[in-house]
């Protein structure tokens, strides 16, 4: 979802931020509370036992359980990189959606990113305490602030994924 | 977002121009972007956008704006010049007094718009944007050459610093011993700032700016000068380094143009409800570029009228297709945005005469679906101006 939270709309074009290793403190609010790690005793994780978590480029995370009952969110990182969000929406449930297919949008003042499933699957529910409270997202976009719930139709997907410590390295190299 | 996309945004950083305040955004840890081939913060560390934005309605903030383009024009056909390649009535803009204009082609087309202040009888201070720098220079060479006017055309370097904000006049009258109470809107005067300009030599300052607030445009152009003077007031309690996020936000809010968006080519002043920058004697004269085409808008009332809209739910972003209440296509959101100050959606747009009235309901595609929005009068927050 990051590749427009960073932008500026002027003349259309947007520019990329381009010290953001010199300044990646800007991505953070606080000390460093860094963490792209499912936040613990929050829904994502309590719903059952061990799920898969995993990663996508485009900084989503998915937390999927053995009932193929999974959780969507964005990471930290682009929680972050968005600043104050403004609005929230997901794709009308129940509704089909390919991997890769948007599902929703997350916004700030000046920049809508799309939310891609990382799956395919059945949308099945979205976290109306967000969407009537986006602000929400940037509190705890790791845990209590998921964006949506999907029944995954093949598991397997999940394999092309990144997992924790590979996305956090994808992050290393992406600057 | 792989390596080699990062690796080569960190020479392009390299590469961009940077203005005499680069460091200081640095060491305000800027997040910095390129725009218009400057490295320019667009966010401050520690502040987020609506944080930025709010401040500046609040209190004052502190934009570089150097990277924009400062002329002189002086020379017996300075006059003449400007009054043909704008439609502004330069015999009634007096000493120190400052107009919004446009640029005109031959079609009546906006090619940028412009602040032209007057100094002396024939020397004109007059800044453009950054993002036009390139076409502006060929278009006024070829404009002076074309109708054979003996003008001297000087670009003035350095530091060009706005501060903006219903604390901006405390601030910068810390600075100097000019009574700001004396300079209004619109206005402008060569002021002593104590010590902190090299030689003591005075600056050009104007008081107004792009946000809709009260604020001022300082020209240093002793960039040494600039720098020491944005630290003194960066300094200030009431004074923060505000990036080109809340600068666009602040500017959409206060109903102005930006080129590129609100305005193009293809655009003429009418439609941009810029009429107003016509002067009384160019209308009867009709001698200044396009002025065949602008006039023509102007009497016959059926150019579309640039509008603006509120709205719920997703912000309404350029390019976004507008509908009317039949479900035709009648145009695109030109600039949209969440307003930090109403706390609902802001956009522009041009719309056909009968529906750019105030009250109107019509339709923005958003993301596949329509959604509701209506016309209301620009600005969208009132203006805060010491007139």
């Amino acid at each position: 979802m990051l590749r427009n939270a960073l932008n500026f709309p002027l003349k259309t074009s947007l520019p990329r931020v381009l010290n953001s290793k010199l300044n990646s403190a800007v991505f953070t609010h606080a000390i460093r509370m860094y963490s792209n790690e499912i936040t613990k005793d929050t829904l994502p994780l309590k719903y059952g036992d061990n799920p898969v978590i995993r990663y996508t480029k485009n900084h989503e995370w998915i937390a999927s359980h053995k009932d193929s009952n999974a959780f969507i969110g964005i990471t930290k990182y682009a929680a972050d990189a968005l600043g104050d969000t403004t609005f929230v929406e997901v794709n009308e449930v129940p509704v089909d959606v390919e991997a890769g297919e948007s599902i929703g949008s997350v916004e700030s003042v000046k920049s809508a990113s799309d939310v891609y499933s990382p799956v395919t699957g059945k949308l099945i529910a979205s976290n109306e305490a967000l969407i009537e409270n986006p602000a929400l997202l940037n509190e705890d976009p790791m845990g209590e602030s998921w964006l949506a719930k999907i029944e995954i139709t093949n598991p397997e997907e999940l394999e092309s994924l990144m997992d924790h410590k590979q996305y956090e390295s994808f992050l290393e190299d992406s600057h | 977002m792989n390596s080699k996309v990062a690796r080569r945004a960190y020479s392009d950083l390299a590469s961009l121009k940077k203005t005499p305040l680069y460091n200081i955004h640095l060491k305000h840890n800027g997040k910095m972007v390129d725009y218009a081939g400057f490295a320019m913060p667009v966010l401050y560390n520690g502040q987020t956008h609506v944080e930025s934005h709010n401040w500046v309605r609040k209190m004052a903030g502190l934009f570089d704006v150097s990277h924009m383009v400062q002329h002189r024009f002086s020379g017996p056909d300075a006059t003449k010049f400007l009054e043909q390649i704008t439609p502004t009535d330069l015999a009634e803009l007096k000493p120190y007094s400052s107009s919004l204009s446009v640029l005109l082609n031959d079609n009546g087309g906006i090619v940028d718009d412009t602040i032209i202040t007057r100094q002396d009888n024939d020397t004109f201070y007059v800044v453009t944007n950054a993002g036009c720098r390139d076409k502006d220079l060929k278009f006024m060479e070829s404009e002076a050459v074309k109708h054979g006017f003996n003008i001297k055309h000087e670009l003035i370097g350095g530091g060009l610093i706005a501060l903006q904000g219903p604390e901006a006049s405390a601030a910068l009258q810390k600075l100097t011993t000019e009574n700001l109470k004396d300079l209004h809107f619109g206005h402008s005067k060569f002021i002593s700032m104590g010590g902190l300009i090299a030689n003591n030599d005075k600056v050009h300052v104007s008081r107004g700016g792009y946000t809709g607030e009260d604020g001022f445009e300082i020209s240093i152009p002793d960039s040494a000068s600039a720098v020491v003077f944005a630290e003194t007031l960066l300094d200030m309690e009431s004074v923060k380094p505000i990036g080109l996020a809340a600068r666009d936000s602040l500017r959409l809010e206060a109903g102005m143009c930006l080129y590129g968006h609100e305005l193009t080519e293809e655009i003429n002043p009418v439609a941009a409800r810029l009429s107003w920058t016509i002067g009384k004697r160019h209308k009867a004269e009709g001698t200044f570029n396009g002025a065949k085409h602008v006039l023509h808008e102007l009497n016959a009332k059926t150019s579309l009228l640039r509008s603006g809209l509120v709205s719920s739910g997703p912000a309404p972003r350029h390019g976004n297709k507008v509908y009317d209440a039949e479900g035709k296509e009648i145009g695109e959101i030109t600039s949209g945005s969440m307003s930090p100050t109403l706390k609902q959606n802001v956009s522009m747009t041009y719309l056909p005469r009968n529906l750019a009235k105030t009250g109107t309901e019509v339709f923005i595609d958003i993301r596949g679906k329509k959604r509701p929005a209506k016309v209301v009068k620009l600005p969208f927050v009132p203006t805060n101006y010491y007139r």
